[in-house]
């Protein structure tokens, strides 16, 4: 379905594509990088729907300001603090209207969260372990849970991190260290 | 805290960033020794590197998203469209083409009836599979009904959280932004979807539903009664119509 040709091209052709005007240039850089934005937005938010969401308004976002994106930068790590961002302002958002929103079915999301290649043991226990990562990692607050997910869900160096969320190195490892703390304390056992 | 306990908080944060895999280079060398003379560090120690190995573990780190890559895609451009068709400049250059069009069309007509007389033989008309176009109409059909779930979607999912009350009058709130949207969408609503249609038949309840939501919501004021909202909040949730239109936009889609 999708055209090769987009293929080969480089991200930073893709943006300067999307710099001026060309929507063509959205369905390849979309391909390379939706399942990692949708990851991202899936750890901080836990909820796929609201993660489909933040996928959506992330590449939004990529084609209304591809025009202040600097050639200099990876296009990665851009579209990572867009989408850090997107999360953090959903998660607001919902917090917000947490009174008032019609629930999805019962575990609706937790049940997609399993792998589908894993067995019935196996799914179950993920999907249980899912279920406590996530209770415990919404109890964090944002900066905290932002710079947690980066580190062990993106795998990003505190440095990267700094520069995703804006903020100094050494609140970067102080955050960490305490979410670090805060999730062993609400996890304890989970590992026994 | 003494002076100990404030260095050992610093070996913690240290402990902490090393097993989370952080530390390079003698601040690493650093921290093992620590590890070796102390027992409390390296238990933590330990305790940080089970649960960096149990996160690894959690399904999000791999999951792959629900819907496939074409359905986002068209929910990003469906976005864009709506941000396009929301500015106001553009509808006045849309208007200018179409009057600019309106203008030119006797000309054109005259053009192309010139041309095909001076032309010899009629070009073949070409072939169309009945079955394929009937599926090429279907699959058109339901991306169109797609885009306008998501675009109504979002201005459901805007009455659901809490607008901003309106400055000049009590106990109301402001909508203008979902109204207008609102307003749009009933009117293009009839080009968009064809509820009579085969291809939307299993679908046509939950349009519907959506159409007269959409149109309750076009009919009021930009500064609204919070109770208006309040009731309509009340008729999407008893109809569970944000799950209905989630589900069938992927339904549509699969």
């Amino acid at each position: 379905m999708w055209s090769n040709a987009a293929v080969d091209v480089p991200d930073g052709e893709l943006m300067r594509r999307l710099a001026r005007g060309e929507r063509d240039a959205l369905r390849p850089l979309m391909e390379r990088h939706h399942r990692r934005v949708y990851r991202i937005a899936l750890a901080y938010l836990r909820n796929p729907d609201d993660a489909l969401d933040v996928v959506q308004e992330t590449f939004v976002r990529a084609f209304e300001h591809a025009g202040r994106w600097h050639s200099g930068t990876e296009v990665g790590p851009w579209l990572t603090r867009i989408a850090v961002n997107q999360a953090i302002d959903r998660y607001r958002r919902e917090k917000r209207r947490r009174e008032t929103m019609e629930p999805l079915e019962p575990g609706d999301h937790q049940e997609r969260l399993g792998d589908g290649a894993a067995s019935p043991e196996q799914q179950a226990h993920g999907r249980e372990l899912g279920a406590r990562i996530a209770r415990a990692l919404k109890a964090l607050p944002e900066r905290q849970r932002a710079v947690f997910v980066l580190r062990h869900y993106e795998e990003r160096s505190l440095e990267e991190i700094a520069s995703a969320l804006g903020i100094r190195l050494g609140t970067v490892k102080s955050s960490l260290h305490r979410a670090t703390h805060e999730l062993r304390r609400r996890l304890q056992g989970v590992w026994a | 805290m003494s002076l100990r306990g404030l260095l050992h908080e610093r070996w913690r944060t240290r402990v902490t960033l090393l097993a989370s895999g952080c530390l390079e280079g003698p601040e690493r060398e650093r921290t093992l020794a620590h590890l070796e003379a102390c027992p409390t560090c390296r238990r933590e120690h330990d305790e940080v590197r089970a649960l960096v190995a149990a996160v690894a573990q959690d399904p999000a780190r791999t999951a792959e998203p629900p819907v496939a890559l074409p359905f986002l895609v068209t929910r990003v451009e469906a976005h864009l469209d709506a941000v396009v068709r929301s500015r106001p400049w553009r509808w006045g250059w849309l208007a200018a083409g179409i009057a600019i069009g309106l203008l030119a069309a006797p000309i054109a007509v005259r053009l192309v009836e010139r041309q095909r007389a001076a032309e010899a033989p009629p070009a073949p008309a070409i072939a169309m599979d009945e079955a394929a176009l009937r599926r090429l109409e279907r699959v058109l059909a339901r991306e169109q009904a797609v885009r306008y779930l998501a675009e109504a979607e979002n201005v459901l999912v805007n009455l659901k959280a809490h607008p901003r009350p309106c400055p000049s009058e009590h106990a109301h709130v402001e909508l203008e932004e979902e109204v207008l949207r609102s307003r749009e969408l009933v009117a293009r609503r009839a080009l968009l979807v064809d509820l009579e249609g085969d291809a939307l038949m299993p679908a046509r309840d939950v349009l519907v539903d959506v159409d007269n939501v959409l149109r309750e919501v076009a009919a009021l004021q930009s500064c609204s009664r919070r109770d208006e909202l309040e009731r309509l909040r009340r008729e999407m949730d008893e109809r569970r119509l944000l799950m209905k239109v989630r589900l069938l936009s992927r339904e549509l889609l699969s």
